[in-house]
């Protein structure tokens, strides 16, 4: 039996995670396609999950950099003041 | 050394993180057998919008509740209120009242033929040329192979306009004509659109029904079983000898040899002169919209001469559909297909399927419908053999 390397790069490490969750997503998938009433109904559900999953990310990105921008902004006004104050 | 190994170690991902992408990936995973389909669907002939097509395409394939469930909430928030300003006028339908063309070429020839009697207006004052019965077709002679009429037909609701037309069976022969996609499996489709040589003789063509997978009943065409038949089911259904007739469907799953087509679609509406007194909700109404939802409706009746009449109207519940053919004269009828986009009744002013009008103007459908390709089966109304316009 081949064990898979311990010490592996940070970018490895992360396609194997993908790798991982994309095995799980496929058999989360095709439970899904099995057990629904037909393939329209699985599409049409995961459509809009797609949609409130992309709307989720997209408002943490944006909140995200706008924390960072405010951040930057902070530090560039008052340069003089640490996080710590 | 120590202190590599600890910077070379990757940063997780929270599991809430990993959670939502396992989740993004499947749905993804999930949209391409969907999508493929949905797009095959599409690409294939058809006359419909994108949307309309859509939807359809999710029926087919498993979201006939969904879609039910949706169209309810939908026509629930939308619907009508009672009251309203009275009308003023009814629709233009036809091209000129019975009586009229009597008059002008003599009782004699016309006064053995059976005409149905005008159907009485429900909310009075009366409108002018309410509930009388025109001509459908221009030069048809004293006995006009259809006729048609608008009346007021609730009147809790005085501004809903019903459109009626009678068929005289004796004069015409009706077609089953498969649409593109409906049914589904069928081995000899034809054009789905009225045959170019037949429309010398075309008087009248209208929607066919539910699908199969909605009504859960039978379909037989050219005496062959395309779904099987169900007993308890009202059934179009014409024999070889040219008889049309609207029955409750006692025969079991297959056609004797006498049937040449037969259509099923739900629970008959009206039966032996009486309402269905089950006309409210119930799985034996389809996968479909609730009975009670008032949306365009249109139905199909036998009068006691064993002449056809169709109705159809926007903000029908079953109920209120049932009694506008009845007061038409319908002793056995059942339902034919509800919403805007499925609902047509289209008559030819002349020969070769000229000047093809809609039986109510705000019929959402253009009137050239059956002379292309559709999607869903119907059926065209033919003068027989002999007959002339």
């Amino acid at each position: 039996m081949v064990s898979l390397p311990r010490d592996i790069t940070p970018g490895a490490a992360a396609r194997r995670s993908l790798l991982a969750d994309f095995l799980i997503a496929l058999v989360l998938a095709l439970v899904a396609i099995a057990l629904a009433a037909g393939i329209g109904v699985v599409g049409f559900a995961a459509l809009l999950l797609l949609l409130v999953l992309l709307l989720w990310i997209g408002i943490e990105a944006a909140v995200r950099r706008g924390l960072r921008r405010r951040g930057a902004a902070a530090a560039t006004v008052s340069p003089r003041q640490s996080p710590e104050t | 050394m120590p202190s590599t190994r600890r910077d070379r170690r990757p940063r997780r991902l929270p599991l809430w993180r990993r959670a939502r992408r396992v989740l993004l990936l499947a749905c993804c995973i999930c949209l391409i057998p969907a999508g493929v389909s949905w797009v095959s669907a599409l690409s294939a002939p058809h006359n419909v919008g994108i949307g309309v097509a859509s939807v359809e395409w999710l029926r087919q394939h498993g979201g006939n509740s969904l879609v039910s469930q949706i169209e309810n909430t939908y026509y629930t928030l939308t619907a009508p209120e009672k009251g309203g300003p009275p009308l003023r006028s009814l629709p233009q339908v036809g091209v000129a009242a019975v009586e009229e063309e009597e008059e002008e070429e003599g009782k004699g020839k016309a006064a053995t033929a059976y005409r149905p009697a005008n159907v009485k207006p429900l909310i009075q004052p009366a409108l002018p040329g309410e509930g009388v019965w025109k001509k459908a077709g221009a030069k048809v002679g004293s006995r006009p192979p259809v006729l048609l009429t608008t009346f007021r037909s609730d009147p809790e609701y005085p501004q809903f306009v019903a459109g009626v037309a009678w068929i005289d069976s004796s004069q015409t022969h009706l077609e089953y004509v498969p649409g593109l996609a409906e049914p589904p499996e069928i081995s000899n489709r034809g054009p789905a659109e009225v045959p170019q040589g037949l429309r010398k003789k075309l008087v009248a063509t209208f929607n066919g029904g539910f699908p199969l997978e909605t009504s859960n009943a039978g379909l037989i065409y050219r005496g062959e079983t395309v779904e099987s038949m169900v007993n308890g089911i009202a059934t179009l259904v014409e024999y070889r000898d040219g008889r049309v007739d609207i029955v409750k469907w006692e025969h079991g799953p297959n056609p004797g040899p006498r049937v040449l087509f037969a259509k099923q679609n739900l629970p008959p509406i009206i039966y032996e002169g009486k309402l269905n007194p089950n006309l409210g909700d119930g799985p034996e109404w389809g996968a479909t919209v609730n009975n009670a939802v008032r949306v365009w409706r249109s139905g199909l009746g036998i009068d006691s001469h064993g002449n056809l009449l169709y109705a159809a109207a926007n903000y029908q519940t079953v109920e209120s559909l049932a009694k506008i053919l009845q007061r038409a004269g319908a002793v056995r009828a059942l339902e034919l297909d509800i919403n805007e986009d499925w609902t047509s009744f289209i008559t030819y002013r002349h020969p070769g399927a000229g000047e093809p009008s809609n039986m109510l103007p705000e019929m959402f459908r253009p009137p050239e419908r059956y002379l292309t390709p559709d999607e869903r089966d119907f059926f065209a109304v033919y003068l027989r053999p002999g007959r002339k316009w």
